[in-house]
């Protein structure tokens, strides 16, 4: 069974689009939503809603940097802090390389992050490239880095 | 002066300066001489008491005034004698008691100095002399000279006076200029006397211990020239054991060489007045006569209080004179700092006009100096000399002025600027800087007529002085002068620099605080942008997404024309995505701080070529990469810069079959310049200035594309250290584009180059 990838994503569009990428790079995982930053520690900590949770950290936790109530930095710090989570991959995913708090989210342990490009095709690209290695892949083998991306949009309307 | 005397003469002057005048340890027979202890015993009498009052002078020594003269008031007034007043005082007429000239009648005239009392004796004059001689000097003469306006008519008056009062053959005012040559202003000359108007008189004519007598004793008297001194006896003074100062005595005798000089030209009596203007030896007033001549104490009174008079009336009207300069002067400043500041800039001030500029300092000439550049109007020397001239200043002088009026003299280094210009007045205006105001004045050649050529003789025997015996006019040009430079004209000078001070300063502070307020709306502005586009970018995200997903899923049912707008909005999307990313980066490079570095030039251009090569691979492209320096600058930033710089070369000669590309640098004046040429469309020259703007294009977009962001942040990131850019292009022609780091160590504080 594979470990759910954590996608944290307030904006309803860009959370559509990333799921979408999600899906095109045939990725078998569970994608567990969250949409605020307090929520999503909710869930990592199993407090609150997700006292009763299953046991488990997912295998990478998608964050955007700027969320509601508590923001992406915040939820990454206590990540890191926290014995049980700090081993959990974390890809920041933010709107601009020029980001002044990038620089802070590497500092704070950050394992990658994806600047979401207008380009959808770049966007999947960039995810499923990500998702890939932190979700589903120790050692990548060699030329199958990237699947193809084959399957048929329509399954997402399910 | 000395300059004109061989080595020899000059020595000679110098001795001639030295000699003792003022202890001659003799007096002019015309009167004799009594020197009184302080009990108004005598103790020293001038050889001729005997010829005067049939007395000896060794029996008079000795004796009490009170046993020679009965005038029992006599003791009180000598007692009352001021000590600071050196000058003789008449105190009244006396006879003597003892002697041969019991009914004879003489004026006393008494003074005191270095602690004796000197009592001298003449023959009394008819009282009514000095009425005569008085009244109409009150009325007439002061009258008259309150109406006369310049120093000529004023001393033509003051010479008629005195010929009228003392009947001399020749009297003659001159004025001393700064050097101590004396210029005749005015004379009057009765027939058979040469006249002398307008000639000069040198310097060395009067020693200086002679002027320095003539300012403290305005009235000196010589009535015969041939006369044989009378010793004082004994020699030296018994109570001081020193020879007595007859410094202020109006008998004192006359030095053998001016007696010669006097036989020399044909007058046998002199007298001369001083004309002292505020402690200063202005002038003389001097008076000749061929034969021996004869002047009362009353009239010399007369002509004492007539050269002060005198000197009051110069003193007013050079003061008026001055005054009116000053105000001229004034009047000009005001002009000169009204146009500086209409124009907001003292050089544009200066330019604008001309005519105030030059009249200010009455100049032919006049430069303002700045930094490295040099503005100048009226006849001013070519540019280069006129750096040169405030490098020397900048160099040499830290006064706040200079002036010359021979440059030729003052300023051998610079032979070509003294053969444009004789004369300089220059103020600096600015603490920090050689930043000069400047005026030059040409040559005025000027013809001097001397009375007899301006050197004294020298006896071929012994080395003395001999006084010149021509008195014939001798001509000399004096070259290399410009008319002096005034006191007037260098205070007006100086106050015109204060001012100029505080404009430049006001403006200064101007600059300070718009480039404060610049840098604030600057920052307001790139957080601005920063967040606009931030934000901006998240929709076009969603809409090119969204549009690409809708093609894929929906697009089957769309016509042709459906198919194609969809296109259009994601090519739109895409642009402005581009651009957004483009103007965010843009203000990135205003805000963060640069990281100095080595960068290798020319590996960075090879580095760009490798990364672009899908760009051209296709293409012909003939690179012409020359080596380049390693400079300290922000890798990632130049970077940037080059790879713009490159990619623009590449896309505006993409119409060239074969593209040229040259990329070179070259070091010179502390600055690396580095130069991106290509043989592309290149661009009008007229535009060159839009080049380097935000959002500046010269092509439309289906020509070149672009976001019209690129030279805009070579331009920022350049400026940030401390550089400039430009560009060269011809419509057609390729073009070239420049940018010029200054070199930099890793402790520039690039903030403060800034400013």
């Amino acid at each position: 069974m594979l470990k759910p990838i954590l996608l944290v994503e307030d904006n309803p569009h860009d959370l559509e689009l990333t799921l979408l990428a999600l899906e095109r790079s045939q990725l078998a995982n569970e994608v567990v939503i969250k949409r605020d930053g307090a929520e999503a520690l909710d869930y990592l900590l199993r407090r609150g809603d997700y006292q009763s949770r299953d046991d488990g950290n997912p295998a990478v936790l998608l964050l955007d940097l700027k969320l509601p109530k508590i923001d992406g930095l915040e939820v990454l710090k206590t990540v890191r802090e926290t014995p049980a989570l700090r081993s959990i991959p974390v890809v920041m995913l933010t709107s601009s390389r020029e980001e002044p708090d990038l620089l802070r989210a590497y500092e704070m342990g950050v394992n990658a992050y994806v600047v979401k490009p207008v380009e959808f095709k770049d966007f999947v690209a960039a995810i499923s490239d990500l998702g890939i290695f932190w979700a589903v892949l120790n050692e990548p083998p060699p030329g199958s880095l990237r699947l193809k991306r084959t399957r048929r949009i329509e399954e997402l309307d399910d | 002066m000395t300059a004109r005397y061989p080595e020899a003469l000059a020595a000679a002057v110098e001795r001639c300066a030295d000699e003792p005048i003022h202890i001659p340890g003799s007096i002019q027979p015309h009167g004799f001489m009594l020197v009184l202890d302080t009990d108004l015993r005598v103790l020293q009498a001038s050889q001729n008491v005997d010829e005067w009052i049939g007395l000896s002078p060794q029996n008079l020594l000795g004796q009490p005034l009170q046993e020679l003269i009965a005038e029992p008031t006599l003791p009180a007034r000598l007692a009352a004698l001021a000590e600071d007043d050196r000058n003789p005082f008449h105190l009244g007429d006396v006879s003597f008691a003892r002697g041969t000239a019991g009914g004879t009648s003489f004026a006393l005239m008494a003074h005191r100095h270095d602690g004796q009392l000197i009592v001298e004796l003449e023959r009394a004059s008819n009282p009514g002399d000095a009425y005569g001689n008085l009244y109409p000097l009150m009325r007439t003469f002061v009258t008259q000279l309150h109406a006369a306006e310049d120093l000529q008519s004023i001393c033509q008056l003051a010479v008629l006076e005195l010929h009228r009062i003392t009947g001399f053959g020749r009297i003659k005012a001159y004025r001393f200029d700064e050097e101590g040559n004396g210029q005749v202003l005015a004379e009057h000359a009765e027939p058979g006397y040469s006249s002398y108007l307008g000639h000069h008189f040198p310097a060395s004519d009067i020693p200086a211990q002679a002027r320095r007598l003539y300012r403290e004793n305005l009235i000196r008297v010589i009535p015969d020239a041939s006369y044989q001194p009378s010793p004082l006896l004994p020699v030296i003074n018994p109570a001081s054991g020193a020879p007595l100062d007859l410094g202020f005595a109006s008998l004192r005798s006359v030095s053998p060489v001016h007696l010669q000089y006097m036989r020399n030209m044909g007058t046998l009596a002199s007298m001369s007045v001083s004309i002292v203007v505020r402690d200063r030896l202005w002038g003389l007033i001097s008076c000749h006569n061929h034969e021996p001549r004869q002047v009362s104490h009353e009239t010399r009174t007369a002509c004492e209080l007539l050269a002060r008079i005198l000197a009051l009336q110069i003193d007013a009207t050079e003061t008026a004179a001055q005054a009116l300069r000053k105000l001229e002067l004034r009047r000009l400043t005001v002009r000169l700092l009204g146009g500086m500041a209409d124009c907001d800039s003292v050089t544009e001030g200066f330019r604008s006009m001309p005519e105030v500029v030059l009249a200010f300092a009455a100049a032919d000439g006049a430069a303002v100096v700045s930094a490295d550049s040099c503005v100048s109007v009226g006849d001013a020397p070519a540019d280069e000399q006129i750096m040169a001239l405030a490098h020397w200043l900048g160099a040499h002088v830290p006064n706040q002025l200079f002036s010359s009026d021979n440059l030729q003299r003052d300023l051998p280094l610079l032979p070509e600027l003294a053969r444009h210009s004789a004369g300089v007045l220059a103020i600096s205006i600015s603490r920090l800087h050689a930043h000069y105001l400047i005026w030059f004045r040409r040559e005025r050649v000027r013809t001097i007529n001397w009375a007899g050529p301006p050197t004294k003789q020298q006896d071929e025997f012994s080395g003395a002085l001999t006084p010149r015996n021509s008195f014939d006019t001798w001509r000399e040009e004096l070259r290399g002068y410009c008319a002096p430079w005034d006191d007037a004209e260098r205070e007006g000078a100086l106050e015109l620099r204060s001012a100029v001070l505080g404009i430049v300063l006001r403006k200064a502070e101007e600059m300070a605080q718009l480039a404060g307020e610049l840098r604030e709306s600057n920052k307001e502005l790139e957080s601005f942008s920063y967040s606009v586009s931030h934000d901006l970018r998240a929709p076009l995200r969603h809409i090119a997404g969204y549009t690409e997903l809708l093609g894929e899923l929906e697009g089957d049912q769309l016509t042709e024309r459906g198919k194609r707008f969809l296109g259009n909005i994601a090519e739109a999307a895409r642009f402005a995505g581009t651009l957004v990313d483009n103007l965010l980066s843009f203000s990135q490079m205003g805000r963060s701080a640069l990281h100095l570095s080595d960068v290798d030039l020319t590996a960075l251009v090879d580095s760009i070529r490798e990364e672009m090569r899908p760009d051209y691979q296709e293409r012909q492209v003939e690179w012409r990469v020359e080596p380049m320096p390693v400079i300290v600058a922000d890798a990632a930033f130049i970077h940037l810069v080059l790879r713009n710089l490159i990619e623009n070369a590449l896309k505006y000669s993409r119409t060239r079959e074969q593209a040229l590309i040259e990329v070179g640098a070259s070091q010179q004046s502390g600055e690396t310049v580095v130069y991106v040429r290509d043989n592309g469309v290149g661009f009008d020259m007229q535009y060159a200035g839009k080049l380097f703007g935000v959002f500046q294009r010269l092509h439309r977009m289906e020509q070149f594309e672009g976001t019209g962001i690129g030279l805009a942040s070579v331009r920022r990131i350049v400026e940030r250290h401390g550089g400039r850019v430009w560009a060269e292009g011809r419509l057609d022609q390729g073009a070239a584009f420049f940018f010029a780091l200054p070199q930099l160590t890793y402790t520039t504080n690039l903030d403060d180059r800034k400013e």
